[in-house]
C-alpha cells in the first residue's frame, strides 16, 4: 500500500521508529522488532531512505567485545522533514539545528 | 570445560565459523561495492539476533537483498542474461536432423560460438582486468554480445536455404544456376566473431588504455556508419537486391556518398579521439593521442561492421521467412540482373521468382564476413599511415616565441632566481644557473 505521502506503510513505520527518538543512533535488530519488519524489508527501506538523503547511516567506533561493530541509523534534518509531513512523527518532536548528513561517518561513543 | 572437551568444543565451533566467514566473503565478493556497507550491516546484526530460526530467517533476509541487489546490477544479471540469449540462439538454430552432415557441422560451430562467447569475458578479464568504469564500455559489451549471438540463427536460417537441394523441377534448375557454396563459411564466421568479441572485451577492459571519450566517439562514428551501411545496403552488397528507398542504381550517387562517409566515419573517429586525447608526455606529445585515434578508428569499424551484419543478416533471415518483406526489398525493376538467362527463365513464375531471391540473398550473406574483415583493415590502413606520418618530433622551441605574447608552447620554465639571477638559454640545463 501506498500512502498519499509517497511512501509505503512498512516505511512510515520505520520513518515513525526513526522519528520516536530523532537524535540517537540505533540499530537495524532493534527497529526490525519495532516495526515488525523482517530483515528483507526492512534494510531495502533503509538503503532507499539513506539514498534520498532521508536517513544517515554509520558504523559503531567501540563495538562490545565479542562482536563486530554494528551500523546505526537516524533521520537526517530532511528525513524529519518528510517524516513530519508524512505524519510519522509530530512537528514538535523535532530537535534543534543538525549538522550536515554525513553517511559513513563514524559514530558517536554513547550508543544506546 | 576440561582440556580435551574444550579442544573438541573449539573444534566443532571452528569449521562452521570458517564455513559462515567463507560465505559472508562470498556474498560480499558477490554484491556491488556500493552495497556492501549495508550487507556487513546485515551480517553484523545477526549476531544481536537470538540464534536458531530467528537467525537464519535474519541471514534470510540479507540473502534476499543481496540476490536482488546483485540481479539489479551487473554480474550475475549479466551472466543470467547471457545464458539466456545463448540457449535461445543456439534453440533456434538447432533445427535439422543431427544425421544430415551440414546440420551437425552447424550445430558444432553454434556450440563452439557459445562457449567461446562464454568463456572469452573470464579470459579477457584475466588478461587485461575488468571493464572499464564507463557506461559505454559496459554498453557496448552487452550490444556487442547481442548483435553476435543474433546472427548465429540468422546464418543457421540461411545455411538451411543454401544447403537445401529442392528436389526437382524449376527450382533445382536455379540452385545448380545460382552461386550458393559456403564451404568453410561458417567456421570462418565462428573466428571473426570471435576476434571482434575478444578485441571488444580488450577495447573496454581496464587495461586497455583508451580514453572514455575515444571510446564514445568510436562508438559513435560506428553506428552512424553502420546505420548507413545499412540503409544502402540491407542485403549487404548483394548485386541482385536493392532496398525500397534508394531505387536507383548501384552506383547511384547517393549510395556512392554514402559509402564515403562510412569509410571517413574510423578517420572522423580518430580525430575526435585525438582532438579530446590530453598530452600525457611533453616529450611524446603524439603517442598518447595517436593510440587512442588508432583505437577509436578501429572501434569504429568493429562497431559498424557488427551493426551491418546483424541487422542485414537479420533482415535476409527475416526476407527468407516473410513474404512481405521480400517484396518490399526485391521491388526494384533491376532484380535478379547480372545472372545470365535466369530473368527469362523465372519470367511470370512468382514461385520461382520467390526462391531466387532467397537463394541469391542467402549466398550473398557471406559478403557480410568481409565486410566484418575489411572494415577493421581499412580503419587501421587509414589511422595507422596518418600515425606514422605523424612519428615522434621532437621537441622543438623556435627562437622567438609565437604572436600574441601566449609563450613558448609546452612546459613553462620556472620563474627567475631571487637575487637577480637569471636562468641559462633553453639548450641549458638548471645547474647551468647563473646568478648574478
Amino acid at each position: 500500500m501506498v500512502a498519499r505521502s509517497g511512501f509505503s506503510a512498512q516505511t512510515l513505520s520505520v520513518l515513525a521508529a526513526l522519528a520516536d527518538q530523532p537524535s540517537q543512533w540505533q540499530h537495524g535488530y532493534a527497529l526490525a522488532k519495532q516495526t515488525d519488519l523482517k530483515s528483507g524489508t526492512l534494510y531495502p527501506i533503509l538503503i532507499r531512505l539513506a539514498d534520498r538523503g532521508l536517513v544517515e547511516a554509520c558504523w559503531q567506533d567501540e563495538p562490545q567485545p565479542g562482536r563486530p561493530r554494528r551500523h546505526l541509523y537516524r533521520l537526517t534534518t530532511d528525513g524529519l522533514a518528510a517524516a513530519a509531513l508524512a505524519g510519522a512523527a509530530e512537528p514538535a518532536s523535532r530537535p534543534g539545528p543538525r549538522p550536515a548528513p554525513a553517511r559513513r561517518r563514524v559514530a558517536p561513543p554513547a550508543v544506546p | 570445560m576440561s582440556g580435551p572437551r574444550l579442544a573438541r568444543h573449539r573444534g566443532a565451533t571452528r569449521g562452521p565459523r570458517r564455513m559462515r566467514e567463507a560465505v559472508r566473503l562470498a556474498v560480499l565478493r558477490m554484491t556491488p561495492a556500493a552495497r556492501r556497507d549495508w550487507v556487513e550491516a546485515i551480517w553484523a546484526e545477526a549476531a544481536e539476533v537470538p540464534s536458531g530460526w530467528r537467525r537464519l530467517a535474519w541471514l534470510a533476509g540479507g540473502m534476499r537483498l543481496v540476490a536482488r541487489e546483485v540481479l539489479m546490477r551487473r554480474k550475475v544479471g549479466i551472466a543470467i542474461l547471457f545464458a539466456a540469449a545463448a540457449a535461445l540462439a543456439a534453440a533456434t538454430a538447432w533445427s535439422g536432423s543431427p544425421a544430415y552432415l551440414a546440420a551437425s557441422h552447424e550445430r558444432a560451430e553454434v556450440l563452439a560460438m557459445v562457449a567461446v562467447l562464454g568463456c572469452l569475458p573470464l579470459l579477457t578479464r584475466w588478461l587485461f582486468g575488468p571493464v572499464s568504469d564507463s557506461r559505454a564500455g559496459r554498453a557496448l559489451r552487452v550490444s556487442a554480445y547481442a548483435a553476435i549471438l543474433a546472427t548465429i540463427p540468422a546464418w543457421h536460417v540461411l545455411g538451411l536455404v543454401r544447403d537445401t537441394r529442392p528436389r526437382a523441377g524449376l527450382d533445382l534448375r536455379l540452385y545448380f544456376l545460382i552461386e550458393h557454396g559456403d564451404q568453410g563459411l561458417g567456421v570462418l564466421l565462428v573466428i571473426v566473431m570471435t576476434l571482434y568479441a575478444a578485441i571488444i572485451l580488450w577495447l573496454t577492459s581496464q587495461r586497455s588504455r583508451i580514453t572514455p571519450a575515444a571510446l564514445r566517439a568510436g562508438c559513435r562514428a560506428g553506428i552512424v556508419a553502420g546505420v548507413v551501411v545499412y540503409a544502402v545496403a540491407p542485403l549487404g552488397l548483394s548485386k541482385q537486391a536493392t532496398n525500397p528507398w534508394l531505387p536507383g542504381s548501384d552506383i547511384d550517387p547517393l549510395v556512392l556518398l554514402a559509402w564515403g562517409l562510412t569509410l571517413l566515419a574510423p578517420a572522423w573517429a580518430a580525430a575526435a579521439a585525438w582532438r579530446d586525447t590530453a598530452i600525457v608526455s611533453p616529450s611524446r606529445p603524439h603517442r598518447s593521442r595517436a593510440r587512442q585515434g588508432i583505437s577509436a578508428a578501429l572501434l569504429t569499424s568493429l562497431v559498424s561492421a557488427l551493426l551491418v551484419t546483424a541487422l542485414g543478416m537479420g533482415t535476409t533471415a527475416l526476407m527468407v521467412r516473410e513474404g512481405w518483406l521480400r517484396q518490399w526489398l526485391y521491388h526494384g525493376s533491376h532484380q535478379l540482373y547480372g545472372i545470365m538467362g535466369l530473368g527469362a527463365l523465372v519470367h511470370g513464375n512468382p514461385q520461382a521468382i520467390a526462391y531466387s531471391h532467397e537463394l541469391t540473398a542467402s549466398s550473398d550473406a557471406s559478403v557480410f564476413l568481409v565486410i566484418c574483415i575489411a572494415f577493421p583493415l581499412i580503419a587501421l590502413a587509414l589511422t595507422g599511415l596518418s600515425a606514422l606520418d605523424l612519428g615522434e618530433p621532437a621537441v622543438h622551441r623556435p627562437e622567438r616565441p609565437p604572436p600574441g605574447g601566449g609563450g613558448w608552447p609546452g612546459p613553462q620554465l620556472g620563474p627567475p632566481p631571487p637575487g637577480g639571477g637569471q636562468l641559462a638559454g633553453p639548450s641549458r640545463e638548471k645547474d647551468r644557473l647563473l646568478v648574478g
